[in-house]
């Protein structure tokens, strides 16, 4: 039983304990799981039975748990896949990289570039993605989700396996979209300290249900989650 | 880079024109059909590779090459139509199939889609052997037509009859094909199915229609082998839906092994392959039962120690002649540079 709405242009987080259904929860909204029941409604649209990648038309872009990059690819190729959307149809977008396009191209890799350059991995464009270290993976994840133009991002776990300064470099990426683009966040993390300064409403799930939801402030003052974390005294 | 460009363009030419000699120097008709063979080969097994792009691989490829070559047989037999039009129909018949089949098959990945495929492919062929009134059943088709004369624009009238003649026209085919396969796959649609083969979830998550580009790709692939199977009958003018003809499974397993042995990852791969093997095959056909023994034990050699194929032969070898040679001298040349 999961019941939350999360406004345009704000960043929602979700936490709560291992196996809580934190990811379920992400991945129906995503669309990599369907629902057994319920709705889920985006931009006044009931989305629960789009398949995933009409959903990334619609604008949701994810970041997964795990780093899903296209490995066998440079950095700057991965953005490109991203791009996908943005290229028309037909036969002229399939003969891009031959000599029938060329100019589009060039015009899309300045684009890929620039987000390259957002996230802060300009350096490490023509570099495998294989080869990169993991925060830089992740750092390539949400370049390629943004390559999507997403109004809504899908985080999961953005800063599993990150150092001080990398979690720092991330939350400041996340909070720039917000403010500079409007885009709206759900995000799950287990950093407690990054939720707390980064979210505009948090949703507490325990066992598939939620047990609270509210500001941060009234999150860490509830009995309820306290327990859910900690265990009843 | 474009040094190394303007090699494989001469490279690729100097293959080219080999190809174009060939049965001029040969001079011989059993080594032209042979050689004719070899060319409808190459295509099938580069064919072959274009579903490894997305990840799979299919074991059905001579089905859909037995359907492209009893559609071109059957239209050039009973309706009558030119032997080019036959032969596009052939592809085409071979796609559409590979379309409607494609749908449910690639909702499976990995070796579930293997088994399917090698399913559709016997049933192709077991149709073809019991519909006795329109196949011609267990006898298959006798006396496909050959090309006959084509009208050229500059050259005037060329009968495509004899061996040599045909030899030239399969090989205009296969190097046609062969430019739109690679053109295919440098293009931003194999670049999509090179995407979909690295994670097919994240390729979904940014809006690709993993599905679609999936079956597409099948029916490109099918569409190849069936021109390839339509080439076969027009060669051979019999065709014959028999386990141990050209459309029982030995073919299949034998494109697979001419795409392996010649190494997946690139391009040529299957070509060297499919050359060299087909090559082999003809050079010991009279041993007659242990010919597939040694096809197997070049295959297992070759894998063993050669994992990507001949195509990456070159590489290993070098890199092993400058370890055992000169060490030292590497070592010594950076100190230099460093002091």
């Amino acid at each position: 039983m999961l019941d939350m709405e999360v406004e345009q242009g704000r960043i929602a987080g979700i936490i709560g304990p291992n196996g809580a259904g934190k990811s379920t929860a992400l991945n129906m909204i995503g669309g990599t799981l369907l629902p057994s029941k319920g709705k889920i409604v985006y931009n006044g649209r009931d989305i629960s039975r789009t398949p995933m990648h009409r959903r990334a038309q619609y604008g949701i872009g994810r970041v997964f748990q795990e780093n899903l990059l296209f490995k066998g690819f440079t950095a700057l190729e991965n953005v490109l896949v991203g791009f996908h959307l943005q290229r028309g149809k037909g036969l002229s977008s399939i003969f891009m990289n031959t000599p029938f396009g060329r100019g589009a191209e060039t015009a899309l890799q300045e684009k890929a570039r620039e987000i390259l350059a957002f996230v802060g991995l300009e350096s490490s464009a023509d570099e495998s993605a294989n080869d990169l270290p993991h925060g830089k993976q992740r750092l390539l994840c949400l370049a390629v989700a943004l390559a999507v133009q997403p109004r809504l991002l899908l985080l999961d776990e953005p800063l599993t396996g990150m150092n001080a300064v990398e979690v720092d470099n991330m939350l400041a990426l996340i909070r720039a979209l917000k403010k500079e683009k409007g885009t709206t966040c759900i995000i799950i993390e287990h950093n407690m300290r990054a939720v707390m300064g980064l979210c505009d409403r948090i949703t507490v799930l325990n066992f598939g249900r939620k047990i609270a939801e509210g500001t941060p402030e009234e999150i860490l003052n509830n009995p309820l989650v306290a327990e859910a974390y900690l265990g009843a005294d | 880079m474009s040094d190394k460009m303007g090699k494989g363009a001469f490279f690729r030419a100097a293959v080219f024109l080999a190809a174009i000699a060939a049965p001029l120097v040969i001079g011989n008709i059993y080594w032209t059909s042979a050689l004719t063979l070899i060319l409808i080969n190459v295509l099938l097994a580069v064919s072959l590779r274009l579903i490894v792009l997305i990840g799979e691989f299919s074991l059905g490829h001579v089905g859909f090459m037995c359907l492209g070559a009893y559609t071109s047989a059957l239209l050039t037999m009973k309706a009558g139509v030119p032997f080019g039009v036959g032969v596009v129909a052939g592809g085409v018949m071979a796609s559409l199939v590979a379309l409607a089949l494609g749908y449910p098959f690639m909702r499976v990945k990995g070796i579930y889609f293997v088994i399917l495929t090698v399913m559709a492919s016997e049933s192709f062929r077991n149709l073809a052997l019991n519909w006795e009134a329109f196949t011609g059943g267990f006898n298959g088709l006798v006396g496909i037509p050959a090309p006959g004369t084509l009208k050229f624009p500059w050259i005037g009238d060329v009968d495509f009859g004899g061996f040599i003649e045909y030899y030239y026209l399969t090989l205009a085919v296969v190097a046609v094909s062969l430019f739109l396969m690679s053109t295919l796959e440098k293009s931003r649609l194999g670049f999509t199915w090179r995407a979909i083969r690295e994670t097919d979830v994240q390729a979904g998550a940014v809006g690709i229609n993993v599905l679609r580009y999936k079956v597409i790709n099948f029916a490109v692939a099918c569409f190849f082998a069936g021109i390839g199977g339509a080439l076969l009958a027009h060669s051979e003018q019999t065709i014959s839906p028999q386990a141990g003809s050209a459309f029982g499974v030995m073919t299949t397993m034998y494109l697979l092994i001419y795409m392996v042995v010649g190494g997946k990852s690139r391009f040529s791969g299957p070509i060297y392959g499919a050359v060299v093997l087909s090559l082999v095959m003809e050079f010991t056909r009279p041993l007659q039962q242990v010919q597939p023994m040694i096809i197997g034990f070049i295959a297992v050699a070759v894998v063993l120690f050669f994992p990507d194929g001949m195509v990456s032969m070159p590489g290993i070898l070098r890199k092993r002649l400058s370890k055992t040679q000169k060490p030292f001298e590497v070592k010594a040349a950076d100190g230099a540079r460093k002091g």
